[in-house]
């Protein structure tokens, strides 16, 4: 073998392992096993990463099917779980819709609200104007169609007013 | 007959360049030429020194930098990566400037016009491992908290300083260089892990009525608490540290200066 070979072979053995260690480092594995795991999670943050740079980023249909399935069976936790993994870089605005609207389904309550959720849904909702700032949901199922409008209702739930005490309220209804 | 053969190899491999009289119009013959180039044997001896430089020394240097920052936590073992700190990167350049003042590196031997790009290229990533190694050398040694970090950080600082304005060929600066960091091994793996406590599994008041005096060092000294294999993978990671740096070259190209 040439010398000149043996030094690019020798540059590209160096960067390779040089990489590897930088990865420990970064992701910190605490056993062998947790060092397979980690480099999965890394090559697939890689990948989209890449999909989004090269614009052929696309969400996971299946886990999302999996997602809509718990979501429309008032499974929220693991819908949730679902929406965030078909879409782990959070570039899809109806993935998003659904996981903001699966806090206020799950938050919801007759007589009261649950607040912690609701901040977590007025956060994740956040997101949706910087990826589509005229998104309106296309789902027949879901009452609130737009960001703005499930905005409207985090809010109003969260704000305690004269209104909270209408005995009416007790016989609204879920959006 | 098969060293017959592996004559006949060597031979064919041999590049002999003739060059033929040649008559000039004034009909003056120019010079008649004939050069061989080096030998099956000097090649192979420039293809293993090559091996070893470029692929064999980044390893080791690596291997020494993955091993650096490694520790096994108490009493699971569970891997903990310390990346190293400021203080350390700056101490490894102090020690590659101390390498060239030394001796034990010459810069134009390891980056010339006359070389290749890939040569270059080469040689520098070669070093990268060298700085990569030695900054995590000094993460291995130096207490990660508390005031023992602070000591023997001024204790190194105190010494690198020093020896930036003595004289030193090579041999003597990786002597010196290897002494320290046996020191600052014993002091760290041996003399403070004895005096840390074991993890108490049976309750914090239990440890101090078993181990007071330990507990007491570890409670105000920061001292963090590891298993024992932390220091043996220590111990390897300057191992093949100084081996690197005893192989490796004062100049890479022809004129190897090793």
């Amino acid at each position: 073998m040439k010398i000149k070979y043996i030094q690019i072979l020798g540059t590209a053995i160096t960067a390779v392992y040089g990489l590897f260690i930088v990865f420990l480092y970064a992701a910190e594995p605490r056993s062998l096993e947790e060092v397979t795991t980690k480099a999965m999670s890394a090559v697939e943050s890689t990948v989209s990463k890449g999909q989004i740079l090269t614009g052929t980023y696309e969400i996971d249909q299946a886990r999302f099917g999996e997602g809509l399935a718990a979501f429309r069976a008032d499974n929220f936790v693991l819908a949730r779980d679902r929406f965030e993994r078909a879409d782990p870089e959070k570039r899809d605005a109806n993935t998003q819709f659904y996981i903001a609207y699966s806090y206020y389904r799950q938050g919801w309550g007759r007589v009261s609200n649950d607040d912690a959720l609701f901040k977590s849904g007025l956060e994740a909702l956040q997101r949706l104007p910087v990826i589509d700032p005229d998104f309106v949901s296309k789902d027949p199922d879901l009452i609130i169609k737009t960001a703005a409008e499930l905005r409207g209702e985090f809010e109003e739930g969260l704000n305690v007013t004269a209104d909270d005490f209408n005995p009416l309220k007790l016989v609204r209804e879920r959006k | 007959m098969a060293e017959t053969l592996k004559n006949r190899e060597i031979a064919e491999d041999i590049d002999v360049i003739e060059v033929e009289k040649v008559t000039m119009p004034g009909d003056r013959p120019i010079q008649t030429a004939s050069r061989q180039l080096p030998s099956a044997t000097d090649e192979t001896r420039e293809r293993t020194r090559a091996v070893r430089l470029y692929i064999f020394l980044p390893i080791i240097f690596l291997t020494s930098a993955l091993m650096g920052g490694l520790r096994l936590a108490s009493p699971d073992g569970a891997f903990v990566f310390i990346a190293p700190a400021l203080v350390c990167l700056l101490f490894a350049l102090v020690t590659l400037i101390l390498f060239v003042r030394g001796g034990m590196i010459s810069v134009e031997g390891w980056f010339s016009d006359d070389f290749s790009t890939s040569h270059n290229i080469a040689n520098g990533v070669v070093l990268a491992s060298v700085f990569a190694a030695t900054a995590q050398v000094f993460n291995s040694v130096l207490p990660e908290t508390g005031l023992p970090f602070w000591v023997v950080t001024f204790c190194f600082a105190w010494s690198l300083w020093n020896n930036l304005f003595a004289e030193f060929d090579n041999k003597k600066l990786l002597r010196s260089l290897v002494a320290l960091f046996v020191f600052a091994f014993v002091a760290k793996y041996i003399i403070l892990t004895g005096l840390t406590a074991p993890t108490g599994e049976s309750g914090w008041l239990r440890s101090v009525i078993e181990n007071p005096v330990r507990e007491t060092a570890t409670a105000l000294l920061a001292l963090p608490r590891y298993s024992a294999g932390t220091g043996y993978i220590q111990f390897f990671c300057l191992l093949f540290y100084f081996t690197g740096l005893y192989l490796l070259p004062r100049m890479t190209g022809s004129a190897d200066g090793h």
